[in-house]
């Protein structure tokens, strides 16, 4: 029994890694709200909690469960982006707008036992904003709204009784919904509007091993492959005016390719007290496999040929802390705060994600009423420091700043 | 219980914070030294926002130094005035509008209501007095400006507007410096190149007086630069700062470069010919056309090339007025470039800002981006130039604006804001379907 499923997850791991994965998606926009416990430590906690939503955070963690659980989280994420024109007095803001990243967990397994299964739906990019019609950027970006739900069946395995390790597939399903203005003029003096939406898959794999060193001290490292989503046939739809229709044919479609980077995560966890644990985390992320997002329409006329953005992200990180402090069995409070590295380069802000270096604090608590139920609550701020930027592509030159803010809850049930 | 009250009222908290937006306050506008309270703006065409072969008060209202003038209010700047036609006439002259899309060719028809024509022969429009701040006549050129009677009935429509009755004898020079101004901006002289350019390097004559039509002679550039030097030694007499233009390059408009030797085989092959050249009547006889020379735009729209073989055989070929042949270019370019240096000059004289217009159009010609929108020099796609191929479209008017105030705000060191560009449009296009025949 044992080795047949031993053979069965190399085969699954050996597919996975042969499967030389491609998918992609912009960023600037990856939400690490999977788990609510962990936003309350600032995002650290991929060592420090053994849970159903180690699925993300550290498969191999997984195995380590004396119980079955399943959990449901969601997030209100609010993003909201100004910007000023160099030499202009005008700020735009963008528009009010709440985007729902959200997680399923559930794990399942014999008691007691060296393995645990369990699959997760969650939403590790993704991000909403809306800048409206009439802002000075509108040639550039209307709108962007962007989704990539992850499916991740998982396998935990424990080795010995503190090593583990664990390993899942991801399918991805992205969504992406993009509006901008097209300099075409009605004879009222409205631009066109260019929306192209579409819908694309792609796969990846998450794997990771656990650590620990009696009940307290753990490590966690885990590899989460990038995602390369292929979106293929998405609707190009143009509003111009009648007499200029025939250069933006009806019906057509474009493809596109968004890669989403793979990360590397290490983390640990260990106590500062009895009720006072803490845990670090950091990873790299290897943005810099996004270079350009291509539209690339089916139909290309002299005025709508296809399109080139360049993005050139480079790699970046992050590093995150948290502590929490268990005020009994049936309360546990969280906080923590962290530095987010940005891949985005100066010559290349685009207003979808006018990235810089971010500053993370968040907060957080759990409540158990029972011992089977618990309920969760997180608050994270980040905010992304101010940043002057000339683009590179559009000429547009201003000044960005961005707070987000993503209130947070979640409940579990265990059994 | 407590608790859940203190949980419910950090989360109260929290939401409380999530409603606050980033603020940003990066620029702080200020006139430095300068004083705007009186901004007057003299000029031609452009300056009076005339746009689609027309004056008209949608193009009035979006010309440049009024919204230069917007942005001054932020520093300091007075009321600026506008000799605007009313609501009932605001289709002013008259002006062109596209009508739609034939083979992908542009059809443009007259607008012919509501005018604001008080005389047909002459044609004189109706009268604005009141004191005005854009004192853009167009038409008006540096070499007209000292000449009395240009306001008259027999004169320059535009500026006889303007005049009270019994003043029609004052020139556009002592009107236009005699406004008690504190700023100034000067764009004057592309007619005086453009005129003959436009013409096709061609003096027309008139045929009753048999003398040279006086629009369309090319300004010798001695007595170009004595007007211009009285000018701004007049402008400044009081100390008062200013912004002086340069004069474009005639090939960096549509109206010159849209028609072209490959198009117009095109059109004709298209018909069912196989021609290869184009032949042109210049100064020096007639010869086949070469890519440097440049047909003018209204060409395409006469009608005329290759009706019954005009343009294509030796014996027939295009008339010089509607070529302004290889030479001319060059002759033009030449006297522009005089005009410029002159401009320059006499802006280094006084220490005054240039907006150099010049640099900025070849620069548009091949395409940039600004903003995110693509402008270029190309006729109606291009979205900076009107129908007209010479005036600016609203967009064209906010980039020149802005070409303006920075010049203002380098030399000066003011900050006035600058023209958000995106809310002006190009060449609006019919919202109905384009017809084939």
């Amino acid at each position: 029994m044992l080795t047949k499923i031993n053979s069965s997850m190399k085969k699954l791991l050996f597919s996975i890694l042969c499967a030389s994965p491609s998918l992609l998606f912009a960023q600037g926009s990856q939400v690490n709200l999977q788990s609510p416990k962990a936003v309350g430590m600032g995002g650290a906690g991929s060592a420090y909690f053994i849970d159903e939503a180690s699925i993300f955070y550290s498969p191999g963690a997984l195995a380590k469960m004396d119980h079955n659980a399943i959990s449901v989280a969601g997030n209100a994420v609010m993003y909201k982006s100004a910007f000023q024109e160099v030499g202009s007095t005008v700020v735009y803001h963008t528009k009010n707008q709440v985007t729902p990243p959200f997680s399923v967990f559930a794990a399942v397994g014999p008691k007691n036992s060296w393995w645990k299964a369990g699959i997760g739906v969650y939403t590790p990019y993704g991000g909403a904003v809306d800048w409206g019609r009439e802002w000075i950027g509108k040639f550039s970006l209307v709108s962007l709204s962007l989704r990539a739900i992850f499916i991740q069946p998982t396998l935990s395995i424990k080795l010995t009784d503190n090593f583990s390790i664990g390993g899942g597939f991801v399918y991805n399903i992205g969504t992406v919904d993009l509006e901008n203005s097209v300099p075409v003029f009605y004879p009222d003096g409205r631009a066109g509007l260019a929306t192209l939406k579409g819908t694309g898959t792609g796969t990846g794999y998450n794997v990771g091993i656990h650590y620990n060193l009696d009940d307290d001290f753990a490590l966690s490292l885990s590899y989460r492959s990038k995602v390369v989503t292929k979106l293929k046939d998405g609707d190009a739809i143009f509003e111009v005016p009648a007499a200029v229709a025939g250069n933006f044919p009806a019906g057509n479609t474009f493809s596109a390719e968004l890669p989403l980077p793979s990360t590397f995560a290490a983390g640990i966890a260990f106590p500062i007290s009895e009720k006072l644990k803490m845990a670090v985390d950091a990873t790299v992320i290897d943005y810099d496999i996004y270079k350009e997002l291509k539209f690339d329409y089916k139909e290309n006329t002299p005025v709508l040929q296809d399109t080139r953005s360049p993005k050139n992200y480079t790699k970046a990180g992050s590093i995150k802390a948290g502590l929490e402090y268990i005020a009994s069995d049936k309360l546990q409070l969280r906080v923590g705060g962290g530095y987010i590295a940005t891949p985005v380069s100066r010559d290349y802000v685009y207003p979808e994600t006018p990235d810089n270096n971010r500053y993370l604090l968040s907060g957080g608590f759990t409540v158990k009423p029972s011992p089977k139920f618990d309920i969760t609550a997180s608050f994270a701020y980040q905010r992304i420091v101010a940043r002057q930027a000339t683009n590179l592509d559009s000429h547009l030159s201003g000044t960005y700043k961005t707070n987000i803010y993503a209130p947070g809850i979640g409940v579990s049930y265990k059994w | 219980m407590k608790k859940n009250k203190l949980y419910i009222a950090a989360a109260l908290a929290l939401l409380a914070i999530a409603s606050c937006k980033p603020s940003l306050d990066e620029y702080t506008p200020s006139a430095g030294s300068l004083d705007f309270s009186k901004y007057v703006a003299i000029g031609n065409s452009l300056t009076a926002g005339y746009a689609d072969g027309g004056l008209y008060l949608e193009g009035q209202k979006v010309a440049y130094p009024n919204l230069i003038a917007e942005q001054m209010k932020e520093v300091g700047g007075g009321e600026f005035h506008v000799p605007y036609f009313s609501e009932a006439q605001a289709n002013g002259s008259g002006y062109i509008t596209l009508t739609g899309l034939v083979n992908g060719q542009p059809v443009t028809a007259q607008v012919t209501d509501k005018l604001a024509y008080r005389s047909t022969s002459p044609k004189l429009l109706t009268k604005y007095t009141d004191p005005i701040n854009n004192l853009g006549v167009p038409g008006m050129r540096m070499d007209m400006a000292e000449i009395p009677g240009m306001g008259s009935v027999n004169g320059n429509m535009y500026f006889e507007r303007l005049l009270p009755d019994q003043d029609y004898l004052k020139t556009y020079f002592t009107y236009s410096t005699t406004q008690n101004h504190t700023f100034f901006s000067f764009a004057l002289g592309n007619n005086d190149a453009l005129g003959w350019a436009t013409n096709g390097g061609v003096v027309k004559i008139n045929p009753i007086t048999n003398q040279p039509d006086p629009t369309t002679v090319l300004t010798e550039t001695a007595r170009f630069t004595l007007t211009l030097n009285k000018y701004i030694t007049e402008l400044t007499k009081g100390g008062q700062k200013g912004v002086l233009a340069t004069i474009p390059d005639v090939t960096a408009t549509p109206y010159f470069t849209t028609v072209t030797k490959a198009a117009l085989l095109a059109a004709v092959n298209a018909a069912g010919g196989s021609f290869q050249d184009v032949y042109i009547r210049t100064k020096n006889g007639v010869r086949k056309a070469n890519d440097r020379d440049y047909f003018i735009l209204t060409l395409s729209s006469a009608g005329i090339f290759g009706k019954n073989g005009y343009g294509l055989f030796q014996a027939i070929p295009v008339d010089d007025m509607w070529v302004l042949d290889e030479s001319e270019v060059l002759q033009v370019q030449k006297r522009i470039g005089e005009f410029n240096a002159a401009i320059k000059a006499a802006a280094a004289s006084k220490g005054l800002a240039v907006a150099d217009v010049h640099a900025f159009l070849n620069n548009v010609k091949d395409g940039v981006r600004i903003n995110g929108l693509a402008v270029s020099a190309k006729f109606i796609t291009g979205n900076a130039f009107s129908l007209d191929g010479i005036h600016l479209t609203p967009i064209g008017n906010a980039l020149m604006a802005n070409i303006f105030i920075n010049a203002i705000n380098s030399t000066y060191g003011s900050k006035i804001p600058l023209v958000d560009v995106s809310q002006y449009r190009g060449v609006k296009m019919p919202d109905t379907a384009p017809v084939a025949n």
